[in-house]
Parts: structure tokens; C-alpha cells; sequence
């Protein structure tokens, strides 16, 4: 996160009035980033890439950027495919989700 | 044995897990709150769902305009973060309902478990995931064992430093 992101983030936290032990924060959130990116790498090295690619567009691009970001949800709001019909194509294309 | 707020992802994933009951042998009953209902679709998860509520072992939470405020605001910071986990409007909902109702939260996205370490408006929510929840459940060999079994139906893994918290 570069310094204006954070300086954006502590905007929002301001704007929202919530408030934020800023040491923990920092601390958990270094562990959070580095636990992320293995499971990018293990989702990467287990998704079955021919099926992925078997599959007919938006499912197919739907299910890369499921690989990169482990996101089901988000993924299935931006391709407008219900969260559990998603969850069955993951399973199909043995794409874990990761709990960090 | 009390109650407890539940994540969509999370009753998706557990619906399909062969032991699935074995969550009331730790809470009573679930409250979803509405707005997440509405993003079960398939015929498996409704089905599981609708018979909990037939066996009234699910309630309906409506929603709360003061619990709204507190989500919107968690929304808002949790989603301005590039590194963390996206979280979305039920999910926030889901997690200013626990602190609301003062129940734990069964989710599997680490946000929720990240906010209550670290936002003191929702300190001391208890955020319990799968692992937990197993762990909770089941000791020794058998708890080894429904891990693996909970991973070969859903297909959600856990990061090997959770495993290693859980002697795994």
C-alpha cells in the first residue's frame, strides 16, 4: 500500500467515525497479505485449467479472476452469476477457497 | 447453547458438508438476516434452508435501520483497504447484526475475523470460521478427520498456519 492509498484509507476511517487500533492493524494486516498470496499460489496450481478453459464466456473469465482473487462473491456480483451456481462451477474446476 | 448470525458462504459451503446437523449441537438455532437469503439461489441450499425453517432452527432477521448504519460504515472502511478481503453489504450487515445482537458470527472471510481484532466499535464480536467451528465440534482423531472430510465435500481448504494453530 503506497502512501496515498493510506492516506485515502485514514480519510475513510475518519469519514466513517469508526476507529482503529492503527498497531494491530498494520501488524495483521502484513500477516493477512502474506497468507493471501499463497493461497493465490496454491489455487493457481490446483485449479483444473482445462476445464476453466472448456467453459463458455463470462463463466470462463468469471472462473481466472476467481483464481487470482479467491473472491466468490465478488466475482459473482461483477458476472451477474448466483453466488451458489458459482460455488458449483468452482467446485467443477477444483478451484479451493482458502481459509486464511 | 446459543444462537448464532450466519454468512451466505458459509451455510452454502456447509449445506454441503455430510455432517452438517452437527452445527446445532453447538448453537440452537441460526439467524440469517434477510437480506442474505436473497442471495441463496440454487435448489440444494434453498431446500437445506427451508427445512431448518421448517424445523424452526432458522430465523429471519429483519432489517434493523441502526444495525444498517453500523454496516454501511463497516462496508465503507473494510472496502477502501486494497489488501483486505472484499466484503459485501450482507456480509457488514451479518457482522453489525452479531455485534448488535451480541452473537457470534459464522463466517469464512477473514475481513470480519481482521475487524473485530481491530475495530473498536466491533471489538469483542466472537467471528468463528469452519476450522474453528470444527475444532469446536469434534477433538482428537475424529476432529483430523472431519477436517479432511469437510475439505473433500466442500472444497475449502485452510491455510497451513491455521492447520498448524489446530496441532494439524
Amino acid at each position: 500500500m503506497d502512501s496515498e492509498e493510506l492516506k485515502y484509507f485514514k480519510k475513510v476511517v475518519e469519514e466513517t467515525g469508526l476507529t482503529i487500533n492503527w498497531k494491530l492493524f498494520e501488524k495483521r494486516i502484513k500477516e493477512l497479505e502474506e497468507e493471501l498470496e499463497k493461497a493465490r499460489e496454491f489455487r493457481r496450481r490446483m485449479a483444473d485449467w482445462k476445464y476453466i478453459e472448456s467453459r463458455p464466456e463470462p463463466l470462463k473469465t468469471a472462473l481466472k479472476l476467481l483464481v487470482e482473487t479467491g473472491d466468490l462473491k465478488k466475482v459473482s456480483y461483477l458476472y451477474s452469476i448466483p453466488l451458489d451456481t458459482l460455488n458449483e462451477e468452482r467446485i467443477k474446476a477444483r478451484i479451493p477457497i482458502v481459509v486464511v | 447453547m446459543e444462537l448464532a448470525i450466519v454468512d451466505t458462504c458459509f451455510l452454502i459451503n456447509w449445506a454441503k458438508f455430510r455432517q452438517k446437523n452437527d452445527i446445532f449441537n453447538i448453537f440452537s438455532k441460526l439467524i440469517i438476516p434477510s437480506i442474505i437469503y436473497t442471495e441463496v439461489r440454487s435448489e440444494s441450499a434453498r431446500s437445506f434452508i427451508a427445512r431448518l425453517m421448517a424445523e424452526k432452527r432458522i430465523l429471519l432477521a429483519p432489517r434493523i435501520s441502526q444495525v444498517d448504519i453500523l454496516a454501511l460504515k463497516i462496508y465503507d472502511l473494510i472496502n477502501s483497504h486494497p489488501s483486505l478481503p472484499s466484503i459485501d453489504p450482507p456480509e457488514a450487515y451479518a457482522l453489525a447484526l452479531a455485534k448488535y445482537l451480541e452473537k457470534p458470527l459464522l463466517t469464512d472471510n477473514a475481513s470480519p475475523r481482521l475487524a473485530v481484532e481491530v475495530i473498536n466499535e466491533v471489538k469483542g464480536v466472537r467471528v468463528y470460521d469452519s476450522l474453528m467451528l470444527l475444532a469446536k465440534l469434534y477433538k482428537g482423531n475424529l476432529f483430523r478427520r472431519k477436517v479432511k472430510e469437510f475439505i473433500e465435500d466442500t472444497h475449502i481448504f485452510f491455510s497451513e498456519k491455521r492447520l498448524r494453530e489446530y496441532g494439524l
